[in-house]
């Protein structure tokens, strides 16, 4: 407060104001051409986190949804814990104050249109999402009486949303390995993966870590697709597989020989497999956007840009 | 190291040491790792340098203190390798690598021996330090001969020889049965006749641990130690490698000096003196240096020369040169020198005739004890400790005293203990002893136990001449501003007691005492407020004629702690006030407290406790143990020397004197005086131990019993049984004085006190000491015996049996043969209870300390009360109960005559300390108690017993017994042992015995040791 005002103190604004230059020279006097900003409007201004008076020469709106994937899954394929956690990303680059309002697949958003428009919802899944949580731009109370997400977006990137899924995961891949002891030396690991995401669309980066004993001496592999080797420093046979194709499966079959030890065999404990991978333009939770409005008083023309991805978070098999 | 040409292995270590952090270390170490196992898995083999590079790196990563748990088979192939780099890889690594039980080692056998057959004497050498360092029972087993060939052979280079030494020495102490060294002491006298000092040095390294174990067969090497000795001694024929800082080999000297102290004695005088003359020459020789090095050898030689003097009991001419040398030790700057100084002497008190030599140098300890190092003030003090004696106590104690301000808190609680009992030991006077305590309550209150002001107390009471001293000094302490509470609980004591004896002098009058006392009143902790409470009952009680004021001042406090939360306090408040009122009967009931028995002092028992902590403290233990009985010469007009602390022995030994008590009766009985005496006015002294009582008791055995077969089976148990007890009594003091070694403590005040708890210690001299611990439930129990070994050597043929009675099953787990120095080992013993009865199981327990074999029997406390377990019967369950037991054999009732007199409810705590719990308010007659409990056996499972006493007000030394149980045996049984506990000896005539003494711990029973069956067998 400073005589009666209230003010907007937030770093994120202080940090426009707090300008560090070198000392200025005085032969270099030239007038400095950034626009002074205007420190009073801004910081009693409604609007905390969007300058006023921003003009681009080409609106456009770029949004990210990313979803990671935990997974724990049984030797015997059944899904222990399965959740999906995503973020909404944004990227503006829009003029003035717009106005913006999103809408996705889920279920909320969905119903209240229904209600509202007193039709059916289109076929098609809607998704319910849990632990929403929002950026702070987003109107609240709009959110809770019209169930829309409207909001004024910052200017440049920020994350919109997060929230959670545990029901209705689409996974995209599954694994199947079986892994033999032949005796006190010799392993047998046989490893099926089966990506069952649609088949225009391929997964990226995708790396398997298979866990083996200590003692591996010597390994040798056949692979369908990929490359893979031994790793001791993490006790893993690692495959890496730089593009995996939807609606495929491949196979990496090694056999591992051990070496024999003094101490006496232990029962051997086998940590999960591991997967990591990338899959652009899938969600795992099925989630969409339906549409992304934008108002401004000018009433100039956006372009909306909008992005799926689907990454591995802690993706384990047992085994 | 051959190193050179192993680029892999440099590599790979320059990688590990430039890692930034252990992770990244790891990370290295695991790719190490793989490689090499892919390399040893490769089919086509490897060279001989790569296996040698990987088996390298290996070794490199199990240094570093990763697991390496594969590779062995390659470092053991190593090991026959032709190449001496490969070899040496091959033993280094097995050695490091395996353990003695692994089996790769079998396959490795055979090249080592080869290789010690073998002419190569590298090899041999290499091969000799592996077996040394693995030292397994295969290797000792098959090798031992081989090494032995090699030690004597004379053909070998001297190195290799003295790796053999060695390597036999490392075999022989890892497996000395598996080792034949019945005939080596001749070749132990060749071998030390060798010219050569390495040989020579390892030789006598072997001899020491021979001779450790066993001296007698090698008598004949002792001339030849001498002469070793001498040789060094002289300087002659001492190769220049073998001179250190001008010192002729000190370690072949410090080793043959050891050797020389296993032999008990030198017998042959020209040994003897040739010795002498050489250990005169080290002593002579030795003096402190600027060199350090030089110091440390010298000082090695001296202190092992020192160690030698005192072992051979040298002419007392010798001795005080060692005195005076290592005065001059004292008196030098350096605090290790001077740590060792002190040291020495405080074991050169050990050997008799040196104190007066030592005392000279008595203002040097002094300042030492001012040091700054705190390891030297201790060695100072307990040297101090160990010297004194009457004539310079005074001095010492006054320095004490003196330190005690500035002396460390770690330090205070000891070092107070001490000069209490210094005082105690060597007062020249009482009063002396008196104003040293106090000053010491008054200086370092905090660290002085209570034991402490409870002896100063007993001291006080038992010297009349020393009453009015001590009050007087008391009511000097109190003017003081600030006190310490240990110093109001004595004064005001001391004053309760004596300040009558004062009135006269200016400031004592009653009421003037009173009101310096009561001034401290508000600045006590609870455990002081009954104390002072009686102290003021005690001036009321001497303010003759009463005087009103003070007596309205006095109840008015009483009458405010009525309701004091703490009962001790409520109740001495409710009783003086009541007892005051009463007038002139108070005189007789708060007369002045009786004399207390003469007893060992408790602090010197407390002392000896804290000793047993530190090493190497035997020295003084064991003149603290010759001198109890001075200590109790002060106050004793009869001398009591010799008299070993026992208690009572039932018939065979009578003691002059009994030592019944322990620490905790001291305490209770000092604390609880004022109750007790007011409670229970006539003074105790009529109780007495048991020893006549149960000559009364023979005859119930033959009271009616059911089952005749089982009851004879039951006296035959018990009579056998007993008697061994009784026996291990009998004789355990009597042998353990042939063995020289003499228990600390009572063995049956031990037992005793552990017949009532279920932890303590149940045996302890000074070599062992034995605790015992407890868990019982129903009738199975767990005893775990903790056998502690105090000395600084293993003790051996230990041996430990149980002789249960009939009724025990006892399972004691086994018993180590031996046990290392200052350890303790446990050894669990199951107890199950089969029938009741109250015989005792024995631990017939030896051991052999040197050469002195060490037996003793000890009851061990699984007694009858230990398979009751307490359970409160309300009316409704007793009297169905009760009618349903009727009569005999279920339900016994004896009149019982000459019971030790107490009141009811002392009567009452000993049954609750026996489990039997009392029910209060069951039976409308006040004089009358009941109790119950359940006892649990595998015949009777759980039982219920309750027992009924009829006392009669008139005549407390008779009452009427009632004990009912489902079991016939059982009432019988659960009746004696009541018995037991509350009948007393009658100070009849016929006790040719010298008078009884007093017994004044009227809660602790009599000890249920003496039991008719026994007696009735030793009366036969």
């Amino acid at each position: 407060m400073d005589f009666g005002y209230p003010q907007n103190l937030s770093p994120e604004i202080l940090k426009l104001y707090i300008t560090q230059e070198g000392v200025r020279s005085s032969f270099s006097s030239k007038h400095v051409d950034r626009p002074v900003p205007n420190a009073t409007l801004q910081v009693t201004g409604a609007v905390g986190w969007r300058r006023e008076g921003l003009v681009y020469k080409k609106n456009e709106v770029f949004l990210d949804i990313v979803e990671s994937v935990n997974l724990l899954m049984s030797s015997k394929g059944s899904v222990l814990r399965c959740d999906v956690t995503g973020k909404v990303l944004m990227k503006c680059f829009l003029s003035g104050m717009p106005d913006l309002k999103l809408g996705l697949n889920d279920k909320i958003g969905l119903e209240k249109e229904s209600q509202l428009k007193s039709r059916p919802t289109k076929s098609g899944k809607t998704i319910e999402l849990d632990d929403v949580t929002f950026h702070q731009c987003v109107n609240l109370t709009r959110f809770n009486s019209e169930k829309t997400v409207s909001f004024v977006p910052p200017d440049g990137e920020f994350e919109l949303m997060k929230y959670r899924i545990t029901e209705g995961v689409n996974l995209p891949f599954r694994v199947l390995p079986t892994i033999k002891e032949l005796g006190r030396t010799r392993m047998e690991v046989n490893v099926k993966v089966k990506s069952v995401f649609g088949a225009k669309m391929f997964a990226l980066g995708v790396v398997i870590k298979i866990p083996v004993p200590k003692q591996t001496a010597k390994t040798n592999f056949q692979v369908t697709s990929g490359k893979a080797k031994y790793n001791p420093a993490i006790d893993c046979l690692v495959w890496k597989i730089r593009k995996f194709p939807g609606q495929t499966e491949s196979t990496l079959s090694a056999e591992v020989e051990l070496i024999s030890t003094i101490t006496e065999k232990k029962s051997l404990t086998r940590p999960p497999i591991q997967m990591e991978f990338q899959v652009p333009m899938f969600t795992a939770s099925g989630l969409r956007v339906r549409f992304l409005k934008v108002w401004e008083k000018s009433g100039y023309n956006t372009v909306e840009w909008v992005r799926y991805i689907t990454k591995a978070g802690s993706y384990e098999i047992r085994c | 190291m051959a190193l050179s040409g192993m680029r892999g292995l440099s590599v790979f270590i320059s990688d590990v040491r430039n890692c930034q952090n252990k992770e990244q270390e790891r990370l290295r170490v695991d790719k190490e790792l793989g490689n090499i196992r892919t390399r040893f898995k490769n089919e086509k083999g490897l060279t001989p340098y790569e296996k040698k590079k990987y088996v390298w790196k290996m070794l490199y990563i199990h240094m570093l203190g990763y697991d390496v748990d594969f590779g062995h088979m390659e470092a053991v192939s190593l090991i026959s390798a032709p190449k001496y780099p490969e070899k040496q890889v091959g033993y280094i690594v097995t050695s490091c690598l395996l353990n003695e039980n692994h089996d790769f080692l079998r396959l490795a056998i055979n090249t080592v021996r080869n290789d010690i057959v073998g002419r190569n004497e590298t090899f041999q050498c290499l091969a000799l330090t592996l077996v040394g360092n693995i030292g397994g029972r295969e290797f000792a087993e098959s090798l031992a001969p081989d090494v032995q060939k090699l030690l004597i052979s004379s053909s070998c280079r001297p190195l290799v020889r003295k790796k053999a030494a060695l390597c036999l020495l490392r075999l022989f102490r890892k497996n000395p049965d598996v080792m034949n060294v019945d005939s080596w002491s001749d070749r132990m006298a060749q071998l030390l006749d060798e010219r050569d000092l390495g040989v020579v040095t390892s030789s006598m390294s072997l001899l020491v641990a021979l001779v450790s174990n066993n001296h007698e067969e090698y008598w004949n090497c002792l001339p030849k130690c001498v002469k070793v000795l001498e040789r060094l001694a002289r300087n002659q024929d001492v190769p220049q490698e073998y001179t250190y800082y001008g010192i002729p080999s000190p370690w072949l000297q410090v080793k043959t000096m050891r050797a020389l102290q296993y032999f008990p004695t030198i017998e042959d005088p020209d040994t003897r003196r040739s010795l002498f003359e050489v250990l005169q020459r080290i002593l002579m020789g030795t003096d402190v240096v600027k060199n350090v090095n030089k110091n440390n050898a010298s000082h090695a030689v001296l202190f092992e020369a020192l160690a030698l003097v005192m072992h051979l009991d040298a002419e007392k001419e010798m001795m005080s040169q060692c005195v005076a040398l290592l005065g001059k030790f004292i008196a030098v700057r350096e605090p290790n020198i001077r740590y060792l100084g002190l040291e020495n002497m405080t074991r050169m008190l050990m050997v008799t005739d040196v104190q007066d030599i030592i005392k000279r140098h008595q203002a040097q300890i002094i300042t030492s004890l001012k040091d700054p190092d705190i390891s030297i003030r201790r060695r100072a003090l307990d040297l101090l400790y160990g010297m004194c004696d009457v004539s310079n106590a005074k001095d010492i104690v006054e320095e004490l005293l003196q330190y005690l301000s500035t002396a460390e808190f770690v330090m205070r609680e000891e070092l107070s203990l001490k000069i209490a009992i210094l005082a105690e030991k060597f007062a020249p006077d009482l009063s002396w002893y008196v104003d040293v305590v106090l000053q010491l309550i008054d200086k370092a209150g905090d660290f002085v136990s209570d034991d402490i002001w409870f002896r100063v107390v007993q001291f006080v009471t038992n010297n009349e001449d020393l009453q009015p001293y001590a009050a007087l000094k008391a009511r000097e302490y109190l003017d003081k501003p600030a006190i310490h509470e240990t110093m109001v609980k004595v004064s005001a004591y001391v004053l309760g007691e004596y300040s009558h004896l004062l009135a006269r002098r200016p400031g004592c009058s009653p009421k003037e005492i009173f009101s310096i006392i009561h001034e401290k009143l508000p600045t006590v902790t609870t455990s002081t407020i009954p104390i002072l409470l009686s102290t003021y009952a005690k001036i009321l009680m001497h303010t003759q004629p009463p005087d009103l004021e003070l007596q309205n001042q006095i109840w008015a406090i009483f009458r405010k702690y009525e309701g004091c939360i703490d009962v001790e306090i409520q109740q001495r408040a409710v009783e003086y006030l009541e007892l005051s009122k009463k007038g002139a009967a108070l005189m007789d009931i708060l007369a002045e407290m009786p004399k207390f028995p003469e007893r060992q002092s408790s602090l010197i028992k407390k002392a000896e406790e804290t000793e047993a902590d530190t090493a190497d403290q035997s020295a003084i233990k064991w003149r603290a143990q010759q001198q109890n009985s001075n200590a109790l010469i002060v106050t004793d007009q009869h001398p009591a020397n010799g008299t070993p602390p026992i208690s009572q022995l039932g018939p065979v030994k009578v003691p002059s004197r009994s030592n019944v008590d322990c620490d905790s009766a001291d305490q209770r009985e000092a604390q609880s005086n004022g109750t007790l005496t007011v409670v229970d006015p006539q003074p105790p002294s009529t109780s007495s131990p048991d020893l006549l009582g149960d000559l009364l008791s023979p005859l119930a055995i033959e009271g009616p019993q059911p089952a005749e077969n089982q009851s004879d089976h039951n006296l035959g148990a018990g009579v056998k049984g007993d008697t061994i007890g009784e026996d291990a009594l009998a004789l355990a003091p009597i042998e353990e004085q042939m063995n020289t070694v003499q228990p600390i403590g009572s063995i049956a005040e031990r037992f005793h006190a552990l017949c009532l708890k279920d932890s303590g210690v149940l045996y302890e001299d000074p070599n062992i000491q034995i605790g015992t611990k407890a868990e019982w439930r129903a009738h199975h129990g767990r005893l775990i015996l903790f056998l502690g070994n105090k000395n600084t050597s293993p003790l051996a043929s230990v041996q430990a049996i149980i002789l249960s009675p009939s009724h025990l099953r006892t399972e004691l787990s086994l018993v180590p043969e031996t046990i290392p120095p200052r350890a303790q080992v446990q050894c669990p013993l199951e107890v199950v209870n089969l029938r009741p009865s109250r015989d005792v199981a024995v631990l017939d327990f030896s051991y052999k300390f040197g050469t002195h074999l060490v037996n003793v029997k000890l009851r061990l406390p699984a007694v009858l009360n230990k398979f009751f377990q307490p359970i409160t019967v309300s009316a409704e369950e007793f009297f169905p109960q009760w009618r349903s037991l009727s009569g005999p054999p279920l339900k016994l009732q004896e009149v019982v005559r000459g019971v030790r007199p107490m009141p009811l409810l002392e009567m009452a705590n000993l049954f609750n300390s026996f489990q039997l719990i009392v029910c209060p308010g069951l039976d409308p007659n006040t004089n009358n108690l009941v109790a119950s409990t359940t006892f649990y056996s595998e015949s009777t499972r759980a039982m219920l017993c309750l027992v009924r006493i009829e006392t009669d007000p008139a005549d407390r030394t008779q009452l009427r017994m009632t004990v009912a149980s489902g079991d016939p045996t059982l009432t019988f049984e659960l009746k004696e042992f009541i018995k037991e506990q509350l009948v007393s000896i009658p100070t009849a005539p016929q006790a040719a015995a010298p008078p009884v003494p007093p017994q004044p711990q009227p809660t602790s029973p009599p000890p249920p040791s003496s039991d008719p069956g026994a007696l009735l067998a030793g009366l036969l």
